[in-house]
């Protein structure tokens, strides 16, 4: 039996107080196992940005508990929020979201430094993801230099640099080209078959169909979730 | 991990370098005025204080409440010591030497007119102390043993005669020849001026006029320690003499010393204060781009929290770029004000011709470069607070949505 990597337990996130509460995610129970590949998918305005921040710890829940590799996270303040990140989990953002003065062998080392990893074993470290994600010859581009799937594929190095739980990807192909996508997801389930537990939000259904299990939410309640 | 914030903070400022240089200048202003006019106030106090030790143990004693204004030139108050009051300070403990300083009036003649002078007779052993402020246009000093020789103050020498006397010309006074071996330059400024000084050896003086009026007393303490409390007894002594008040003013070195330093230190303080304006006018340069600069950076700054940066982190690089800008400025400041406080003495120099001649050089001391660094360094702290604080207050989820 795998373990539960993120276990959420009525967790809500609302905007603003009764009676003109908005409920952007409502008593949502969810268990998700390591090894898992995951698609969120649902219009925008559904709250599949907010599960995603929730889960990734970018956010808290207005009630109910999150639980990230047994720990309850919805008590911590913003710094060991912080702490979860850098150790738990990896973003994948639409945008790619590189820092753009450091090229992409710094950019993965940076979330290593955050998690204070001296700079011999960072080095080594990026220099083998990088070389994982094929982009051996463009360590020392800055992402200005970098078509956009290059610079995604910085950014999934990055993700998987402190070795993290749960990898999280928001829209990951959305801004790259059907090549490059494909690309990008293929890598994404290399690194599943490894054990990693990926979580996509799409609303690409041809990308959510690569996924072991699909969460479809709808007005902020999840209304399918087949395996 | 510090040195990853610091290369972060570097790569930012050279990211926007025309930016970064702008604010850098602000500060660099800031400090090389400080640099300046604190090298500026040192050579000031410096220069004073040089002229004026080397008489630290020197106590003067004048007639009348007159004090240090009778001093280089004669008594003019009419009256004047006695032999017994000389007799009395020499019987005080503590005292050195005494010499004294006659005073009298004199017939002299120079290549045919003849006027009316002061003469100033004194120890030839003094006159190097007491004049040792004073620069000379030309010749030397009296020496010991030598007669019949005389120094003379510059009007005496270029505006009294018809003719300008130069060092060898011979002056009669009272129907006795003298030779000029000495010519004090200019006074400039100053009420008892040394430009009308004829100045000779007190045994000269005694057999020329037969007199010795005793105008000012002159002497030196062993201990300098002494010399305040030497000086009220004298007071004290000679005034009971002559049965009168203020008869008698003893005035030490050291108090007029202290009493220079301390008008010197307050116009130091005047001036760094109004530099300081600079530096706070810097500092808000410095705050104004950092906040620009949060606001450009808002999504980095949300990126980086995502990746696990936490609020420490991220307020850390911004206090270390403001500290990296503030820094860099403060140095460069400091390489100006070095620059600064020499063109400004060149300037000062130009504009007043200070009287004992001696130049104003500027003195930059550890001190003022250590408090330089301090300040620049205390300056991007503080500037770079708020902005940072605001960055590392940032929601990462906002931050990483901006546009």
């Amino acid at each position: 039996m795998t373990k539960d990597v993120i276990v959420t337990q009525n967790i809500s996130k609302t905007y603003g107080k009764p009676p003109l509460q908005v409920f952007a995610l409502r008593d949502t129970n969810l268990e998700i196992k390591q090894g898992d590949y995951i698609a969120i998918i649902g219009p925008s305005g559904s709250g599949k940005s907010t599960l995603m921040n929730l889960l990734g710890c970018l956010d808290k829940p207005s009630t109910g508990k999150i639980f990230i590799d047994g720990r309850d996270i919805s008590t911590l303040n913003g710094n060991e929020l912080a702490r979860i990140r850098r150790e738990k989990i990896g973003f994948i953002f639409q945008k790619y979201n590189l820092i753009p003065t450091l090229n992409a062998l710094e950019n993965i080392e940076l979330s290593m430094g955050f998690a204070g990893v001296d700079s011999q074993t960072r080095t080594k470290k990026a220099k083998q993801l990088l070389e994982m994600v094929e982009l051996s010859k463009r360590l020392t581009h800055k992402p200005s230099e970098m078509s956009g799937g290059e610079q995604q594929r910085v950014a999934i190095a990055r993700a998987l640099a402190n070795n993290p739980s749960i990898i999280l990807a928001d829209e990951p192909t959305g801004n790259v080209d059907t090549k490059s996508g494909d690309n990008i997801m293929r890598i994404l389930e290399d690194v599943n078959r490894k054990g990693e537990t990926i979580i996509v939000v799409t609303h690409n259904m041809a990308i959510a169909q690569r996924a072991k299990r699909v969460l479809r939410i709808q007005d902020g309640e999840v209304r399918e979730d087949h395996v | 991990m510090f040195r990853d914030h610091v290369k972060i903070a570097v790569k930012n400022l050279r990211n926007r370098l025309s930016r970064s240089l702008l604010t850098l200048l602000g500060i660099a202003i800031g400090i090389m005025a400080i640099i300046s006019l604190m090298a500026l106030g040192e050579g000031m106090q410096q220069a004073v204080t040089g002229q004026l030790s080397s008489l630290s143990d020197v106590v003067i004693v004048s007639t009348g409440g007159g004090g240090f204004a009778s001093f280089g030139g004669g008594g003019s108050t009419g009256e004047y010591f006695t032999q017994r009051d000389v007799a009395d300070i020499q019987r005080l403990q503590g005292v050195k030497q005494v010499s004294t300083q006659l005073s009298g009036a004199g017939l002299a003649e120079y290549n045919g007119k003849t006027t009316i002078v002061s003469l100033t007779g004194m120890d030839v052993g003094v006159m190097r102390l007491q004049f040792a402020t004073q620069n000379l246009e030309a010749g030397g000093f009296l020496s010991e043993g030598e007669q019949n020789e005389i120094m003379i103050g510059y009007s005496i020498a270029h505006n009294t005669f018809d003719t300008s006397i130069s060092i060898g010309g011979r002056i009669k006074i009272n129907g006795a020849k003298f030779f000029v071996s000495g010519i004090f330059g200019k006074q400039g400024f100053g009420g008892s001026s040394s430009d009308t000084l004829v100045l000779m050896s007190s045994r000269d003086f005694q057999k020329l006029t037969g007199q010795s009026n005793i105008s000012l007393i002159y002497l030196r303490v062993y201990n300098v320690n002494d010399a305040e409390s030497i000086a009220t007894s004298i007071q004290t002594t000679i005034n009971g003499n002559h049965g009168q008040k203020d008869f008698a003013t003893a005035t030490t070195m050291t108090s007029i010393l202290k009493t220079v330093q301390s008008i010197i230190g307050i116009l130091q303080l005047v001036l760094v204060a109004i530099a300081s304006i600079a530096l706070v006018v810097a500092s808000i340069g410095i705050m104004n781009t950092m906040l620009t600069s949060v606001m450009e950076r808002t999504r980095e700054i949300g990126i980086m929290k995502a990746i696990g940066a936490t609020n420490l982190d991220i307020m850390s690089i911004f206090i270390i770029e403001g500290i990296l800008v503030s820094s860099i400025g403060g140095i460069i400041g400091i390489i100006l004000g070095v620059f600064g406080s020499q063109g400004l003495t060149l300037i000062l120099n130009s504009f007043m011709s200070m009287g004992s001649g001696s130049r104003l050089t500027p003195i930059i001391t550890l001190m003022s470069v250590v408090l330089a660094v301090s300040v620049s360094i205390i300056v991007g702290v503080l500037s770079s607070l708020y902005p940072a604080w605001k960055a590392a207050r940032m929601s990462p989820i906002e931050a990483v949505r901006y546009e």
